[in-house]
């Protein structure tokens, strides 16, 4: 428990860091901060929206602290200013709704590629210096080294255009309304088979490798010795005695892993034009938003925050040692 | 227990690795000479496909691709060395002085190393890069350098903890040398092949990120590298009107470059620390970085 209590502490401080950026980042620039800030709204904005705007992210008459805790305050109230792009759609609407499909897209393509990945690694292992080893070996540092962008170009290319096996764009057919039928439902998973291929590309491969070495490590301890020596099946000694214990480390992988998976999955939505958190921010980008860019690292960081603390979670679950610590 | 065909095949994996980037090295450096083209120019007509006058065919806008992508790969080369060399440089420092001095300053780092780690890094390039507005290829090598030495300093953190136990650091300390040296000519020397594999790691990261943060359309479009090329073409919507080799021909650079790269990396371990050899580097790399686990 105590050991959960700190890694909450600790993310609390990390999030209030993120947000510290935000802080300083305009202010840092050369020129007038509230020009940068909301320059790209022009004279459309009302002067009221203006002023409320200001408000939002700090810029109060008073000293440096007293703005700082404003802006803090604005932010832990969840107020983070309203979108100029999408001007008055508040940030965290925008910002909201693409979230879920980010999520969605990310989360089932960690499953899938963990999932996998750890099978591969443990078979990898299994048959250390087999074909299949050097395969999975070979095949995951090609898939690992080659960026998120690249695979999903080369992917949207075969799949989308040339073979015109998937659509190339959209989260769902737009012609559908948005509801829990069939119908719309097969449409984003048929949608969200190039994502999710990309991003599978781009992460079984680490898995399988970890998992693979973490089990090599394991092979020559007594206790698998001791297991075949009892008569055990193959089967039963690969999975339950040396998979079960080499999956703890691979499990903390996952967390470092969780920074990759946000990046690749922002580039991919770009690519196949998702309307995840990754292509709501290229427009924003494009468009000099920087509410909603300054927006999405708070978000992002929040995400990967929660995603760290499931981690934690689940290791002490699986490793009875960290209860008592 | 190492079976045989297997260690060969791992023997020419290094082998290609560095054939690849000495390769893709000396097309860059000989770039004026392997093509009558400026980069710049408009050579041709727009979405031209490939001939013999023009290799990979033309941009958009007329350029030649073959003679931007050979003059690329000058720009994604030297930043990604560059980067690589200043995360090392942070991160290997940053360890080191952790590792070795302990307490509080120890504290102070690592606090910092983990809170750096659990920031998502490319939403924070987004932001930075965003603000700064068409960063050129230099800057983006300074925001890489400052935001992404908190792995390498992690894992040399790790490996110091190990090396400063052994005699001859304790040797050196009885003599009274003073702490600095030390670190520098004690311990750095004994962690080489943990600053080399960060160094082609950071490498690979900072190419990757570049081509990634300009493809976003973060960088400075007038600047001729991969990330610009992906920029232009994606932005002209190249694979929608089919014109493949404006966008596919970065692609495999980007991609035959991270192979290399990676490939490399493998061998620097293997030659480094032969009893590595069974496992890997990535293996290695959370082994060391798990050492580090526990601690805030």
């Amino acid at each position: 428990m105590a050991f959960l209590l700190r890694r909450l502490c600790f993310y609390l401080a990390a999030f209030l860091a993120a947000a510290t950026i935000n802080f300083f980042l305009p202010r840092l620039m050369p020129g007038d901060p509230v020009q940068i800030m909301f320059s790209s709204a022009g004279a459309e904005l009302p002067p009221e929206s203006l002023q409320a705007l200001k408000l939002t992210f700090g810029f109060v008459d008073g000293p440096l602290w007293q703005q700082y805790l404003t802006y803090l305050g604005s932010i832990f109230s969840g107020d983070l200013g309203r979108s100029i792009k999408y001007f008055p759609l508040p940030v965290t609407t925008v910002l909201g709704n693409a979230l879920v499909w980010t999520v969605g897209l990310m989360g089932t393509a960690t499953i899938v590629s963990f999932t996998l990945g750890t099978f591969l690694g443990i078979l990898a292992a299994w048959r250390r210096g087999s074909l299949f080893d050097v395969i999975v070996s070979v095949g995951a540092i090609f898939a690992t080294s080659v960026p998120a962008v690249v695979t999903s170009l080369i992917v949207v290319f075969f799949f989308g255009f040339t073979l015109n096996w998937f659509p190339t764009g959209y989260a769902a057919n737009p012609a559908l309304d948005p509801a829990f039928t069939l119908q719309y439902l097969g449409s984003v998973l048929y949608h969200g088979i190039l994502p999710m291929l990309t991003l599978c590309t781009v992460l079984t491969g680490g898995f399988a490798v970890t998992m693979r070495n973490n089990m090599i490590n394991l092979l020559g301890e007594d206790y698998i010795v001791m297991a075949r020596a009892k008569g055990l099946s193959d089967g039963h000694v690969m999975l339950w005695y040396a998979a079960r214990n080499a999956l703890l480390p691979t499990v903390s992988s996952l967390a470092i892993a969780i920074g990759t998976i946000l990046g690749g999955s922002l580039v991919t939505e770009v690519v196949f034009n998702y309307p995840g958190l990754g292509n709501i921010l290229y427009q924003a980008i494009l468009a000099r938003d920087y509410p909603v860019i300054q927006g999405q690292l708070l978000i992002m960081t929040a995400t990967m925050l929660v995603a760290n603390f499931i981690v934690d979670v689940s290791y002490v679950l699986l490793d009875p040692r960290l209860k008592r610590a | 227990m190492k079976s045989q065909p297997f260690g060969l095949i791992r023997n020419r994996k290094a082998l290609v690795g560095v054939a690849i980037i000495a390769f893709i090295l000396l097309v860059a450096i000989a770039a004026p000479l392997l093509t009558p083209y400026d980069p710049g120019a408009r050579v041709g007509r727009p979405h031209q496909a490939p001939s013999l006058a023009h290799w990979l065919g033309t941009t958009r806008i007329g350029q030649d691709v073959f003679t931007r992508l050979i003059y690329g790969a000058r720009t994604s080369l030297a930043v990604g060395f560059g980067a690589g060399l200043l995360i090392t440089l942070v991160g290997t420092a940053l360890g080191i002085l952790a590792g070795y001095r302990g307490g509080k300053v120890d504290e102070v780092i690592s606090f910092f190393t983990n809170m750096v780690l659990v920031v998502p890094n490319l939403p924070l390039l987004l932001v930075l890069a965003a603000f700064i507005g068409q960063a050129s290829p230099w800057v983006i090598a300074l925001i890489l350098g400052g935001t992404s030495w908190a792995w390498g300093a992690r894992v040399t953190r790790a490996e110091t903890l190990s090396v400063k136990q052994k005699d001859y650091v304790k040797s050196a300390e009885m003599m009274g040398e003073p702490r600095w040296r030390i670190m520098t000519f004690e311990i750095f020397p004994n962690l080489i092949s943990i600053v080399g594999i960060n160094f082609i790691g950071s490498v690979i990261f900072a190419i990757i990120t570049q081509a990634t943060l300009e493809f976003l359309g973060l960088g400075d479009p007038k600047v001729v590298s991969w990330g610009t090329m992906l920029y232009a073409a994606q932005k002209a919507s190249a694979l929608s009107v089919g014109a493949w080799w404006d966008i596919l021909t970065p692609c495999f650079a980007l991609a035959f470059l991270g192979i290399g790269l990676s490939l490399l990396n493998f061998a620097v371990d293997e030659i480094a620390n032969p009893r590595l050899r069974t496992g890997n580097r990535l293996g290695r790399w959370s082994a060391l970085i798990r050492s580090g686990e526990g601690r805030l």
